[in-house]
């Protein structure tokens, strides 16, 4: 798994048990029915429901199952509605709802954010944010420091050896930033891969994407998710941490 | 007569050919197509004429690994000595190595070079290029900015540049041919294929009856073909076009998968790579899914309700012929290179960008026809269910493929509407200046992906509902069963529809639409877990006490069962929105939806046809190789599909023309593994293409000399096996329609629980007379 953040993993690893336990039952089932059921040559097959043709054969059913069949997946979806709220309170975060990320910083202020709970209950905290702009255009991605310090936010390009000269973000670890995102054509995505997240950007609209870097969060590739056209592929950057 | 019939052919013919070739023309324009492997982070949307790029010094041949001096440049455009900058370059090489003289330009790697900052105030540079050691003809792709030097940013920095591009091409010593172009092999392979198509039917057409292979016996066969209104024949019509576009657009896969076996593979160029994708995911669902929908449900629903035909035949065959003639708008621009490249969900406002390609707006004229021919097969339909059962067949005992048909079309006609009103808004924002999705005149790209969406989630169940139909019938006929649940299927089909319709925000939780409405969207998707849920478990319980026959028909249904399964719960994982951020637009989504659009429909349409080939042909299917269709079909899907997940968790992006890997020396975005995934993958994907050769071959064979098949060949109880196999025409006497019976008797002539209720609300007869 290369995804450093805690809320895809922690939720990611609980569906995957969710969906083997329902996969065993189901095909267990299927399994099982598909050949204790199967017919034999020479054996003489009922017919208990009078099926003939031209005639709508007898009713085969049983309430209680199927009542019991539509309530069990109803409360097994409750129950992921429920533990897929947190984490989504989280990464939407309205901004300046000191819940999860704070204010924005005051200069000199870090963020100093951290890993709260574990599993599918993990997210992330922090005691203020930092506010740094994002600009997508065909086909190339702009980050914009603003006035924050070099040390906790600052650009620069390099050559990767498939993308050519692609631009740098430079993060640093335990801060948490908000990123004010536009775009100057059409619809773009930064995703950001290790972190596990994207958002559109789009054309004279706003939107805001919440980068939390947690600590041991790498170095990592920043593509675009939303098709944009020509050279959709290869609108690289990257994102580096330092601490 | 026949002179009428005669003329009109022609003149549809000319009109076909006209279609085809006008666009052509104006296709072309700005011949900016075909942007090589580096791309364009150009100043200014489209390529100037005005700007003129050259390269001096290259050698019409080359000597092995000699060193060439260079000389790119450009005239022309706003460039001035007096500016402070005058322009830019990049030069992208096929093979060999590109090297700077100085410190105007600098290489990215051996492939590629441009200017530095230092060079950003002249119009030429020099470079050395060292020829390949080997034989290779040799590509160079050159991009030249000229600028008028306003580069403080007050009026945007690029603001009045204009830029150019050059291609050219240098020979190795000893002559080598060159690669095939993908679209000559694509347009290649479809005419072959067409080809094909009617020499197959040409020969079983001579088969069938080889005394009357004659001008005089073919000509009104073909001319029945063109201009019936028969519901079996128009079924039949659709069948061959949806399994033509169905490898079409299989082909167009293939082509896919060979561009992804391996990192950084040049096999297409991001141009032709989108415009692949694009017209892979509008064929398969448009004019492969949609097509072996209509296909069945023309056949089978009249047959399964007791109908002569459907209420409203000539409407039936004019919807049909619209899908051939929007197949050919839908194809034009690719034909003249230069196709829609905006994906099959076309989102707003690249697809009416200067930047898309001229082909979409055919594409969407295309669609606009579809859209039309939907919508009347919806109402045809519609009317022939409400009206045309026969005697003694009310709702609740209609056969459930009948009842599929029925949802699936009240889907279609209350969502359809929504994508073609957003459909002819692109058409005129593209061809007459109007500005729906323009943001910079106020436009709002986001209504098209709420009318895209708002149709185009109810679409997906659209091909799947009639898939569970078909599910229902065989897996009830063959474990010799009645469907276990019958009324709890219906609701649950009917269930699926009415949340399919509130769900579709889903697809826009990255879109920046309002937080309320996504978290609602969360919600209702989350919900569909329900009715999929009833209708799986009711499938197995339907084994329950049964007697199973293994055909080739049970078979595709049990490995529908197990696909469906797994596409439905990866489906769980998009509505947990903290997942979805990173899983949307990755390759975890395509595994999904071709889980359930294979897995499920293809899968319910190959259970169908080997369930249903004898009552439309007369002619039992081959069992043994239909046996190695499934089994090799049924592992080289799941070999090609499954790993997609583990791909796209690793964040392997879909509509990516290439993927690069980490290795020692680079950073890439995939793991090292992915590399090996993806030739897996592709290796599947040929395997699973092949495996289809297996039922072509079973449905010539079989109808040139197939056994000939009882009227009702696996024992089931609807009305289509009641009729000679194949079926007369009309399918049943008008006057002498059949009746059904109810083995539930009794309990048909029960009230309900709401017939109770008004029972003891209202006075019975006795008490009014006795009143």
């Amino acid at each position: 798994m290369t995804i450093q953040n805690a809320l895809f993993d922690g939720l990611w690893d609980y569906y995957i048990w969710i969906s083997l336990a329902v996969s065993v039952f189901t095909f267990s089932w299927l399994y099982h029915h598909s050949f204790w059921y199967r017919s034999e040559e020479g054996v003489e097959h009922e017919n208990p429901d009078e099926i003939a043709v031209g005639v709508f054969p007898k009713h085969n059913d049983d309430m209680k199952l199927e009542v019991a069949w539509t309530v069990a997946p109803f409360l097994l979806i409750v129950w992921l509605t429920y533990i897929s709220w947190m984490p989504l309170a989280s990464v939407w975060a309205p901004i300046d709802d000191a819940d999860y990320h704070g204010f924005e910083c005051e200069e000199g202020q870090s963020s100093n954010n951290e890993l709260v709970g574990e599993g599918y209950n993990a997210i992330v905290e922090s005691e203020c944010y930092h506010v740094m702009e994002i600009t997508g255009k065909q086909w190339v991605w702009q980050f914009d420091c603003l006035d924050l310090a070099t040390d906790l936010c600052s650009t620069s390009s390099d050559t990767i050896e498939v993308y050519g000269t692609v631009p740098v973000l430079h993060l640093k670890e335990g801060e948490t930033y908000l990123a004010i995102m536009i775009s100057e054509d059409v619809t773009h995505a930064p995703w950001f891969l290790g972190l596990g997240t994207k958002e559109d950007v789009q054309y004279n609209v706003e939107t805001s994407l919440w980068l939390t870097i947690v600590e041991g969060t790498s170095d990592q590739v920043i593509l675009c998710a939303e098709y944009c056209g020509d050279a959709h592929s290869i609108m690289a950057a990257k994102l580096e941490i330092h601490s | 007569m026949r002179t009428k019939i005669g003329r009109s052919l022609v003149v549809l013919a000319v009109l076909s050919v006209a279609m085809l070739i006008a666009p052509a023309a104006v296709s072309y324009p700005t011949g900016v197509n075909g942007v090589a492997q580096t791309g364009c982070n150009c100043h200014g949307a489209v390529a100037n004429s005005d700007v003129a790029p050259s390269i001096s010094g290259l050698p019409d041949q080359y000597n092995y690994s000699e060193e060439y001096e260079i000389v790119v440049s450009f005239t022309g455009g706003p460039a001035n000595a007096a500016n402070s900058n005058q322009g830019g370059f990049n030069l992208w090489v096929s093979d060999g190595e590109l090297a700077p003289i100085d410190a105007t330009a600098q290489a990215y790697g051996a492939n590629e070079a441009s200017h530095t900052e230092a060079g950003n105030d002249q119009t030429s540079w020099t470079l050395t290029w060292t020829a390949p050691s080997g034989d290779r003809n040799v590509e160079f792709i050159l991009h030249v900015n000229s600028v008028n030097g306003n580069e403080d940013g007050n009026n945007g920095g690029s603001s009045g540049d204009l830029w150019n591009k050059l291609s050219a091409k240098v020979s190795p010593p000893i002559l080598v041919l060159e690669e095939a172009d993908p679209f000559v092999v694509l347009s290649t392979l479809i005419v072959v294929s067409a080809v094909l198509l009617i020499i197959t039917l040409t020969y079983v057409f001579y088969r069938t009856n080889p005394e009357s292979f004659t001008w005089e016996h073919f000509a009104p066969w073909i001319s029945e073909w063109l201009t019936s209104t028969d519901h079996k024949k128009i079924g039949t019509l659709y069948f061959v076009a949806g399994m033509f576009f169905l490898g079409v657009g299989g082909i167009m896969a293939m082509m896919i998968r060979i561009q992804l076996a391996v990192p950084g593979n040049d096999f297409l160029t991001q141009d032709q790579y989108n415009q692949f994708f694009t017209l892979h995911g509008t064929t398969m669902i448009f004019l492969a899914a949609m097509p072996l929908i209509n296909g069945f449900a023309n056949w089978m629903v009249p047959l399964q309700i007791g109908a002569p035909d459907l209420a409203l035949p000539r409407i039936n065959a004019m919807s049909f012929w619209l899908q051939p003639v929007a197949a050919l708008l839908i194809f034009t621009g690719v034909f003249s290179g230069s196709g829609a490249d905006t994906g099959w969900t076309g989102y707003a406002p690249y697809v009416v960008s200067e930047t898309a390609h001229l082909g979409t707006t055919m594409w969407v004229a295309g669609q606009i026809m579809l859209v039309a021919s939907s919508t009347l097969t919806g109402i045809n339909f519609l009317t022939t269910i409400a009206v045309m059962r026969a005697p003694g067949m009310g709702w609740l005992q209609m056969p459930l493929f009948t009842w599929s048909i029925l949802i699936a079309n009240l889907m279609l006609f209350l969502s359809i509407p929504a994508f073609g009103v957003g459909l002819i808004q692109v058409y005129l924002d593209r061809v007459i200046g109007t500005a729906f999705y323009d943001v910079s005149a106020g436009g709002d790209p986001l209504l098209w992906s709420h009318l895209f969406w708002y149709f185009g989630h109810p679409e997906v169940y659209v091909v799947i509902v009639p898939a569970f139909g078909v599910i229902s019938e065989v897996i009830a006929t063959s474990a010799r069963r009645s469907i276990f649940g019958y009324r709890s299927m219906v609701y649950a089909m009917a269930g699926i529809g009415v949340v399919s319709f509130i769900v579709y925000g889903h697809h826009m939780f990255t879109s920046g639409m309002s937080p309320t409405l996504r978290f609602v969207t969360m919600l209702t998707t989350m919900l569909v877990a329900v009715p999929t849920g009833i209708k799986i478990f009711n499938w197995l319980k339907t084994m329950h006490g049964g007697s199973l026959v293994y055909r080739t028909h049970t078979l595709w249904t049990l490995g529908f069962l197990v696909t469906f399964t797994l596409g439905g719960i990866s489906g769980m994982f998009f509505p947990s929105i903290a997942m979805d951020l990173h899983l949307h637009e990755s390759y975890f989504v395509v595994a999904h939806f071709h889980y359930v659009l294979v897995g499920g429909t293809v899968f319910g349409f190959y259970a169908a046809i080997y369930y249903w080939w004898p009552k439309m042909t007369g002619r039992m299917m081959d069992e043994r190789l239909g046996v190695i269709h499934f089994l090799t079909g049924f592992i080289s899907y799941n070999a090609l599909f499954w790993p997609m997940h583990r791909l796209g968790v690793w964040g392997m992006a879909r509509r990516h023309h290439t993927y690069f890997v980490t290795t020692e020396e680079a950073m890439g975005a995939l793991p090292m593994e992915a590399a090996g995934w993806n030739m897996f993958v592709s290796v599947s994907a040929f395997l699973f293409f092949f495996s289809n050769f297996f039922l072509i071959a079973n449905m010539i064979k079989t109808v040139i000399r197939g056994e000939k098949a009882p009227a009702d060949p696996w024992g089931g109880w609807s009305f289509e096996w009641m009729t000679a196999s194949p079926p007369p025409t009309p399918s049943f006497d008008p006057h002498n329609l059949p009746e059904l019976k109810d083995a539930n008797e009794h309990i048909a002539n029960e009230p309900g629980t709401l017939g109770k209720l008004f029972n003891r609300l209202m006075m019975s007869e006795d008490e009014e007379v006795a009143h």
